[in-house]
């Protein structure tokens, strides 16, 4: 593990199709191997790249020698953009919990995908998070992703079928008691979704996992050591 | 009727009330309205623009879209029969609301021989509709429970005013009889509308509140008798009421009577089937200001042994007569989808338009700067969730995001603390109570007074709050975090300026 003072974090630009997206970069001053894109919540459910298990993942990764990108969708913090008309498009989230300008951040997890790409040049893990999980497998199609992570995706919500579209390793972890989502559904969910795959649940962490980042960042780190994705790490597979 | 469109000739789109209205028609997409603007037009268009966009439109694109049609002239004289022309429906909204005639001939000029000129244009043009909005007072003196019928007998009147809406109203009427369909809607008296306790005019109960204003600003000017003692008396009964209804909410329901197919003539009372008590608002108002000792007398005016308090409350004239009646109550169809829980003005909303009025200067600002400071003693909650949410939430994106109904409750925990319990609906800021109360929270916030602070003056965004720090969220959690930016976008429009820590338990609020 690294120390603070091994790692290097910077604010960064990506430059998107439409708009300009405020990022934070974490990397090792050493040469890295590999790269994770992490992508948040809902910014209307208060998500930014600032969020609990965002900021573990990122801070967890880089110290163990990855580049980690986490970055603020269109609208949010210094990010470019956002809906034309916020109260509205509040007012219909309020109503409905979606409205048709959430296509936007798919794109924007798209643009962050392919900056990281473009600056690491490392195989690249795909992150998500809550509202994350289903912007980042929006784009797996077009991601050649070294291993794929969901952290409490809500399949109940949002259409994962593009899951089967990509073969890498995929990771999901969930909460036994996650009010968006319960135990059930994420399971029979999971059951249903194409191999390689592994499932963890972790206790008590509710859909926050306050207080339980570093257990999820460990989950995470192990995974990825199983699978050869960290430095000095050797490659095992163990499939749910 | 063209085609589908509805076309409405409206008069009256500067006043008070006739902005309001407007902008409630154009929220009908099939209504055109063609606006009577006095001479000079540029002038009053300026001025019609200046109110619109204060409620959120844009009078120069409504005009290019085609909805709205400016059409320069004025009552009685000055209006043309091909203004008229192709009209489906005339709303008739200028009034004149001087109480005593004086040399101008208001306001019997306006109000009667205005509606009178109209009323015959309507005839020449074929206008197949007139809606005319009267006053729910055009009962005069008459007391006991007021039904929603033309009064053919003239009424004892208390002042001018109420005479000459009965007058229009008869003229009105008879054109209903022999011409087309008239329809008379009677408000009481308007107060500021539910989002911002906005106005912009300021008579009935709001020259009650601005004489307590002299009352306790000649109090804060170092006056030795205890504020909470004044020897003031109060002309009228604890028991009388003041039928105050808020503008929009009247603009609303004119609109949708006037919009309404109707085959024959019709008279709606727009009221407030629970208006405040006399004595309920001199609680209010004694809480607001500060100042206590006024106590109700059936002294008459004017008191001839008037003392130095009394002479400064009544300088604005008897403020009491005209507004506060006892055993009047009206039928009112349109107030029975008003659950009798909700009141149309409560302590809430009442608190929301004395401090638009008071930040407007009594209307004399042209813009309301909001300037609510914490008090001296640092950020108290309760001051924060009783006056600074209803004074700020009204004017913030919060009102804007018109799906928002909810019950949301705020505990903050630690020796400066409580429990507040706040109700939304479509946006607006109804009431805000201290837990626990009859209200039943859709979810909770939990978070220490620390906390609190740093997120009022902007120190913490409310995410890290939660997502890392003490806050907790209960009830509906996934309506808790969609609430979360919400609040974040009134954070940022409205931080607690200088906000400091109190260091001792709130003692009661004066907002």
């Amino acid at each position: 593990m690294l120390t603070e003072d091994r790692i290097i974090e910077e604010t960064v630009r990506i430059q998107g199709s439409k708009r300009v997206l405020e990022g934070n970069l974490a990397y090792p001053c050493e040469q890295a191997s590999c790269s994770a894109l992490i992508a948040g919540p809902h910014p209307f459910l208060g998500g930014d790249r600032n969020n609990n298990v965002v900021r573990s993942l990122s801070d967890a990764l880089a110290s163990r020698g990855m580049v980690a990108l986490s970055f603020d969708y269109g609208g949010v913090g210094g990010s470019e953009g956002g809906p034309e008309n916020r109260p509205a498009a509040m007012s219909a989230f309020w109503k409905d919990g979606a409205f048709g300008e959430e296509e936007s951040w798919v794109d924007d997890t798209g643009s962050a995908m392919a900056s990281l790409r473009q600056w690491s040049g490392l195989p690249q893990v795909l992150m998500g998070y809550s509202f994350g999980c289903w912007s980042v497998a929006q784009n797996l199609p077009e991601s050649r992703a070294a291993a794929v992570v969901l952290i409490s995706p809500n399949p109940g919500k949002h259409s994962f079928g593009r899951i089967s579209s990509c073969r890498s390793p995929l990771l999901l972890v969930h909460s036994d008691n996650d009010f968006t989502c319960s135990v059930s559904e994420i399971t029979d969910w999971f059951d249903s979704i194409r191999q390689p795959k592994t499932r963890i649940q972790l206790a008590a962490s509710e859909h926050f996992f306050r207080g339980h980042e570093k257990e999820l960042a460990g989950v995470v780190l192990g995974f990825l050591a199983n699978h050869g994705l960290l430095p000095g790490a050797d490659g095992r597979e163990d499939n749910d | 009727m063209t085609g589908e469109h509805v076309e409405v000739f409206l008069t009256g789109a500067t006043g008070f009330l006739g902005h309001y209205l407007l902008a409630e028609l154009l929220n009908h997409p099939r209504v055109r309205c063609r606006v009577l603007l006095s001479a000079p037009i540029f002038k009053s268009s300026d001025r019609l623009a200046e109110l619109l966009e204060q409620i959120g439109l844009d009078l120069m694109a409504l005009i290019a879209e085609g909805r709205v049609v400016p059409i320069e002239g004025r009552l009685p004289n000055d209006v043309h029969q091909p203004d008229l022309d192709g009209v489906d429906l005339i709303l008739h909204a200028a009034g004149n609301t001087t109480f005593r005639s004086s040399g101008s001939g208001e306001p019997g000029r306006t109000n009667v021989e205005g509606t009178r000129a109209l009323l015959s244009l309507a005839r020449g043009a074929s206008v197949p509709r007139f809606v005319f909005v009267s006053t729910a007072y055009v009962c005069g003196d008459r007391t006991g429970h007021q039904e929603e019928s033309f009064l053919a007998t003239r009424p004892s009147f208390r002042n001018d005013y109420e005479c000459s809406k009965w007058q229009a109203e008869a003229l009105v009427w008879n054109w209903g009889c022999d011409t087309g369909i008239a329809t008379i809607c009677r408000p009481s008296i308007l107060f500021g509308d539910r989002k911002r306790g906005r106005a912009t005019a300021m008579k009935g109960l709001y020259v009650v509140a601005k004489a307590t204003d002299i009352l306790a600003r000649a109090m804060d000017e170092g006056d030795e008798t205890n504020r909470h003692q004044i020897p003031l008396r109060i002309l009228g009964r604890g028991d009388a009421t003041c039928n105050v209804v808020p503008v929009d909410w009247v603009a609303q329901k004119v609109c949708e009577t006037a919009l309404q197919r109707a085959d024959e003539s019709s008279v709606h009372h727009i009221t407030n089937p629970d208006p405040p008590t006399h004595e309920e608002v001199k609680t209010w108002l004694e809480a607001h200001f500060d100042i206590g000792g006024g106590r109700f007398s059936d002294a008459t005016w004017p008191l001839a042994d008037a003392n130095h308090y009394e002479d400064l409350f009544y300088s604005l004239g008897n403020i009491c007569l005209d507004y506060f009646r006892n055993g009047l109550t009206f039928e009112s169809r349109c107030a029975e989808s008003i659950p009798p829980e909700h009141r149309l003005i409560d302590r809430a909303s009442f608190l929301r338009c004395l401090n638009y009025a008071q930040e407007s200067n009594w209307c004399r600002a042209a813009k309301v700067p909001l300037n609510l400071r914490p008090p001296a003693g640092g950020i108290d909650p309760a001051w924060y969730f009783e006056c600074f949410l209803p004074a700020a939430v009204p004017r913030s994106t919060v009102a804007k995001v018109e799906e928002l109904t909810a019950i949301v409750q705020y505990t903050i925990t630690g020796s400066v603390g409580g429990s507040w319990v706040s109700r939304f609906e479509r946006g607006l800021l109804m009431e805000t109570l201290v837990a626990p109360c009859a209200l039943e929270a859709t979810f909770e916030y939990r978070l220490s007074y620390d906390d609190l602070v740093d997120v009022v003056s902007c120190r913490k965004p409310l995410q890290e709050v939660f997502f890392h720090g003490s806050a907790e969220m209960f009830g509906d959690v996934e309506r808790a975090l969609k609430m979360v930016p919400i609040i974040g976008e009134f954070l940022r429009e409205f931080p607690v300026a200088g906000g400091e820590r109190s260091t001792t338990s709130p003692a009661g609020v004066a907002c």
